[in-house]
Order: structure tokens, then C-alpha cells, then sequence
């Protein structure tokens, strides 16, 4: 049986900025309270055009589970990994808060969280797969995000992006995101 | 031994090692509260350091004392490998210099890393080869070896002819490795995907070039402070030779600003270009025209050039400036290329900016862990001048 190769369709147009995700990951994952301890974000864009003609969108993102991973290349002692479906996790016992991950990020998407010692980020909710889905996923109202295996043909992602046209953040910097924004 | 060189010491005067000694002490004691805040708060608590810019003031400090040690190192093995003569006069303070600014700067990574001994162990249990920090560990933990083993073989009584070999040998591996360490230095900001400011070759060389500056520098102003702005005829011509490295070296980085600056201009509107306008007009400009450019640059290569490399005075005051300035380059260095954010600073975003940049403004905690860096430095080097003779017999 092939490996699965999971990964997060975004589709940003659907976004309302309820939030309900970046409150469904601190739930979730006992994110500590703080401006900067977070592992989900959503961005509200400039609001463009003229009154009343107004529209404004939103972009929700997270750490992009880069294949090609700039945070665990610099990680000293590998406590930043790679799991086999591709998921990027960082072992606690390991990471000795150098921050040289948060420094090499291309995505913001890593802090320190003093309650575990050590840097955190994103982890796609990998303790509740494959059963459940992340929690940001679930959860949210109107399916911004869909979830699941880039190998299985069948997958909903795997058919999102075989339908529609899609974007992954930065790509000069070459990472190769596990997270796709279909347009 | 020489006369002069014999009473080096005694010209240096208890009284004044004795009350650098005291301010060494005074330094530690700020240090060591600070350190003890760090431990019972926690890091996040007592450093200004945040989500944008996650290395500050400390990482500032170590990179500013190890690359200075690794400069002594390369001035000491040019006396000691190469046969430098006008150095190797004054070996026994290089190497002893070089080894405890290595020791202030281990204090300021220890503060910095969150888990120290947690990285040590780790480092053997499961090291990421490809990570230049893990070299970085490697590298100046073999330099503080090499440094060790040379300051046994200085002060070794009754040198044989075998140890004066060995010291060479000892010397060559101290600039080598003192080279690789620093220019892999710049490889752990090279590798930082996100940083485009610390991308390519340049801060390899610059830092290799600017701490050899430093090594000279701090040769001057040491001697200078230590013989009361009279240093004795028979070191003239060594401190002559170290302010024309130290006019050599600023020529060099002259030359490694301009390029590097009009270079990352021409990269608008990336990150390169963001960072050397947060040096040249943005957050970082007073650092950068005060600091960096007229203490570090123009003061002291002025006063090279017109004093033609010959008074001794003068080529103190250039060493003290000199190392003053040093400071807000190392600042500039670490900051300037995490300033531009990871992403616009837009409501929801998370992340904080003013005038499109991060911020970051060290906290007091800070400060005064750079006082302990400062206190280990000043502490043990005088304590050293005190009590041990530092002037090198004739080769």
C-alpha cells in the first residue's frame, strides 16, 4: 500500500474570519494564551475598491509542512522531523531552543512555548490522524479547508487540485508546501 | 628577557589591574542577578527577543567576542606558525585574550540557548550534520581546545625546543580553525532560507576580516590601557604591525560595505533590500552611521592613516573606538536581517510591524547578561595581568 502524503487544500474565498479554527487549534492543542503563541493565523487583507463597492478577503495559513523543510535543515539536533506522510513535527525532548527554526522559517509559523520548553508549530493535528481530521479543519463552517491524501487518486484533495487551478505561498524560496490555495 | 618587557607588569601597576578586576567583579554580580532572573522566570519572561526577531542582543554579544577571539587566534598563529616576529612578542597576551573572550562569549550563547546542556548532549546523540550550528559547536569548542593546550604550552617552565615546535603547530591549527569557525559562522546565517540579507559568501568573509581588525584593535587598546598609554619602546614596532592589519582590515571592509550595500539596493523590494534600508534609513541608522561607520570605520582609520600607523597613543584611542563600534556592527549584523517580516503585518496576520519592519529593542535583562559577557572578559583577563607574567620572552 502506498505511503499516504497528506496535505490541506485551502480555499480562501470561502473564509468568513470567524476565527472558529485559530480557536479550534488552541483548544485542540493547549496553545498558551499570548500575541505570539499561535500555530494558526488569518490574515484580513486591505479592503479594496470604493464604498459601497467594498470586498475584503481573508488568508488563512498555518506552518505550509514544507517538503523541502529550510526549519529542519538547521535544526542542530534533528529535533525537527519529517514523518513519513510528510507531516513536519519537532520532538520536545530534543529541541534546545536555539530558534535557529524560527530564523530560518520563511512562513512565521514557529514560537516558543514556555509550558513545553521548546519551539512548536503546526502539526496538522497529527496525533488525531488518521481517524479524525485537524481540528482547524473540522471545524471550520464553511470548508476552507479540505484534508487529506495526495496519493489516494480519490482523495477530495487529490481531486481540488486535479479541478482547480491553485497557488502555494512563496515560491521563490522554494519549499514546496504541503498546503495548496486553489483560486 | 628584556628589561623592558620584564617590568612590563609592574609598569602596568597593581592599582590599575586590581580596579579593572573590581569592575570585572561589579560586572559579574549584574550578570549573575541577571542570570538568576533568566532561570527562575524563564527566557521568555526577561528577553525582549520575540516571534520576528528571535536572536537578539545576546546572539549580538557571542558573535562579537568569539569572532573577536578567533581574530587574536589568527594574529597569534601569524606569529607562532608563520613567523611573525613583530606578533609573536606578544603571544602570551594573545592567546591568554583569545581564551577568555572565548569563555565571555560561550556566557552569552548559554544565556541564549534555552536548553544548553540539553544541546550538548543531543550534539552527540543524534547531531544534524547539515545544520551549520552543529559545526559551529564543533568548531570553536575544538578552538577553546587548541587555545587550552597553547596556554599550557606558554606557560609551560622550561620550555624545551620540542614545545617551541608544538606551539607552532599548536598556533597554525588556532588560525585555522579559528578561520573555519568564524566563516561558518556566516554559513548559520548564509543557510537561513528566509533571511536573503544573510544569503551568499559575503558575511563569511566579512566576519573573518572584521575580527582579524578586532584582534589588532584589541591588542592596541589592551596595551595601551595596560602601560597607561606608554607602552615600552620594544613593543613599537609589534603595535606599528597590528595598526596597519587593523588599517588593513577596515580598508577591506570598506570595501565589503559598498558592495554589499549597493548590491542588496538593487534587490527591491526584497528582504535584502529592506534590511540595509532599516540600516541606512530605517531603525538601525544611528547604529549604523554613529556605530558602525564612523566609530568602527572612519574614526579609527583616520586616525591609522594621520598618524601614519606610528604613535603609539593614537593607535589606542583607534583600537578602544574601534572595538566600540565593533559592537553595533555585530547589532547591525544580527538585526538588520531579521527586520523585514515574514509576512505583511496586516490586522489577524500576528505579526507586528511599524513602517513595514519588525521590532525588537533589547530588554534590560539583556543588557545585563552582556555585562556578564563583559565581567568574564575583564574579570578573568585582568585577574591573569595580575597574576601571571603575560609579557613573552624574546624568540
Amino acid at each position: 500500500m502506498a505511503k499516504k502524503k497528506y496535505a490541506i487544500v485551502l480555499d480562501a474565498s470561502k473564509c468568513l474570519n470567524c476565527k472558529a479554527c485559530t480557536v479550534a487549534c488552541k483548544l485542540e492543542n493547549h496553545v498558551p494564551v499570548g500575541h505570539e503563541t499561535y500555530r494558526i493565523w488569518v490574515t484580513e487583507n486591505e479592503i479594496h475598491g470604493n464604498f459601497p463597492n467594498l470586498t475584503q478577503t481573508f488568508q488563512p495559513s498555518q506552518c505550509q509542512h514544507c517538503e523541502n523543510t529550510p526549519c529542519a535543515s538547521v535544526c542542530p539536533t534533528k529535533a525537527t522531523y519529517k514523518t513519513e506522510e510528510g507531516v513536519v513535527l519537532v520532538d520536545y525532548d530534543k529541541c534546545v531552543l536555539c530558534k535557529a527554526c524560527m530564523t530560518a522559517c520563511p512562513y512565521d509559523a514557529r514560537f516558543v512555548n514556555e509550558h513545553v520548553a521548546a519551539v512548536e508549530k503546526c502539526t496538522m493535528c497529527y496525533h488525531r490522524l488518521p481517524d479524525r481530521e485537524p481540528a482547524c479543519v473540522e471545524t471550520c463552517p464553511t470548508k476552507v479547508r479540505v484534508f487529506g491524501d495526495l496519493n489516494d487518486p480519490e482523495s477530495e484533495v487529490s481531486k481540488l487540485l486535479a479541478k482547480n487551478p491553485y497557488y502555494r505561498l512563496k515560491p521563490s524560496v522554494n519549499t514546496r508546501p504541503r498546503l495548496f490555495y486553489i483560486y | 628577557m628584556t628589561t623592558d618587557t620584564k617590568s612590563a607588569s609592574n609598569l602596568a601597576g597593581k592599582t590599575l589591574t586590581t580596579s579593572f578586576i573590581v569592575i570585572g567583579l561589579i560586572l559579574l554580580a549584574i550578570g549573575g542577578y541577571a542570570s538568576l532572573q533568566v532561570l527562575l522566570k524563564g527566557h521568555e519572561a526577561v528577553y525582549a527577543v520575540n516571534r520576528e526577531v528571535p536572536w537578539g542582543l545576546l546572539i549580538a554579544t557571542y558573535a562579537y567576542f568569539v569572532i573577536t577571539s578567533t581574530g587574536l587566534a589568527f594574529i597569534g598563529g601569524l606569529g607562532h606558525a608563520f613567523g611573525f616576529e613583530k606578533y609573536s612578542k606578544m603571544s602570551k597576551r594573545i592567546v591568554v585574550m583569545a581564551f577568555v573572550i572565548l569563555l565571555a562569549g560561550f556566557t552569552q550563547i548559554g544565556m541564549e540557548i534555552g536548553h544548553p546542556i540539553r544541546l550538548m548532549i543531543y550534539l552527540i546523540l543524534s547531531p544534524n550534520l547539515n545544520a551549520p550550528i552543529v559545526w559551529m559547536g564543533v568548531f570553536y569548542g575544538i578552538e577553546l581546545v587548541i587555545l587550552a593546550v597553547e596556554l599550557y604550552i606558554i606557560f609551560k617552565p622550561n620550555k624545551k625546543e620540542s614545545d617551541h615546535n608544538t606551539a607552532k603547530i599548536v598556533g597554525f591549527f588556532a588560525l585555522l580553525v579559528g578561520v573555519l569557525a568564524t566563516s561558518n559562522l556566516g554559513y548559520v546565517f548564509g543557510s537561513l532560507n528566509a533571511r536573503p540579507f544573510y544569503h551568499g559568501v559575503y558575511f563569511s568573509i566579512f566576519l573573518v576580516v572584521s575580527g582579524v581588525t578586532a584582534g589588532a584593535a584589541l591588542l592596541l587598546a589592551i596595551h595601551n590601557i595596560l602601560y597607561k598609554f606608554n607602552v615600552p619602546e620594544n613593543l613599537h614596532s609589534s603595535m606599528k604591525a597590528l595598526g596597519k592589519l587593523m588599517g588593513a582590515g577596515i580598508g577591506v571592509m570598506i570595501f565589503l560595505y559598498l558592495w554589499k550595500i549597493l548590491s542588496s539596493l538593487y534587490t527591491q523590494p526584497g528582504d535584502s533590500y529592506l534590511a540595509v534600508k532599516a540600516l541606512l534609513t530605517g531603525p538601525l541608522s544611528i547604529n549604523f552611521w554613529v556605530g558602525e561607520l564612523l566609530l568602527a570605520v572612519i574614526l579609527p582609520l583616520a586616525i591609522i592613516v594621520f598618524s601614519k600607523a606610528s604613535n603609539m597613543k593614537a593607535l589606542g584611542i583607534a583600537g578602544i573606538i574601534f572595538m566600540i563600534g565593533l559592537f553595533f556592527t555585530r547589532y547591525d549584523f544580527i538585526v538588520a536581517g531579521q527586520l523585514p517580516p515574514m509576512r505583511e503585518g496586516l490586522p489577524g496576520s500576528g505579526v507586528h510591524t511599524v513602517n513595514g519592519l519588525a521590532q525588537y529593542a533589547p530588554s534590560t535583562t539583556e543588557w545585563m547578561i552582556f555585562a556578564l559577557g563583559w565581567g568574564v572578559f575583564i574579570f578573568l583577563y585582568f585577574l591573569a595581568e595580575r597574576f601571571l607574567i603575560l609579557d613573552t620572552e624574546e624568540h
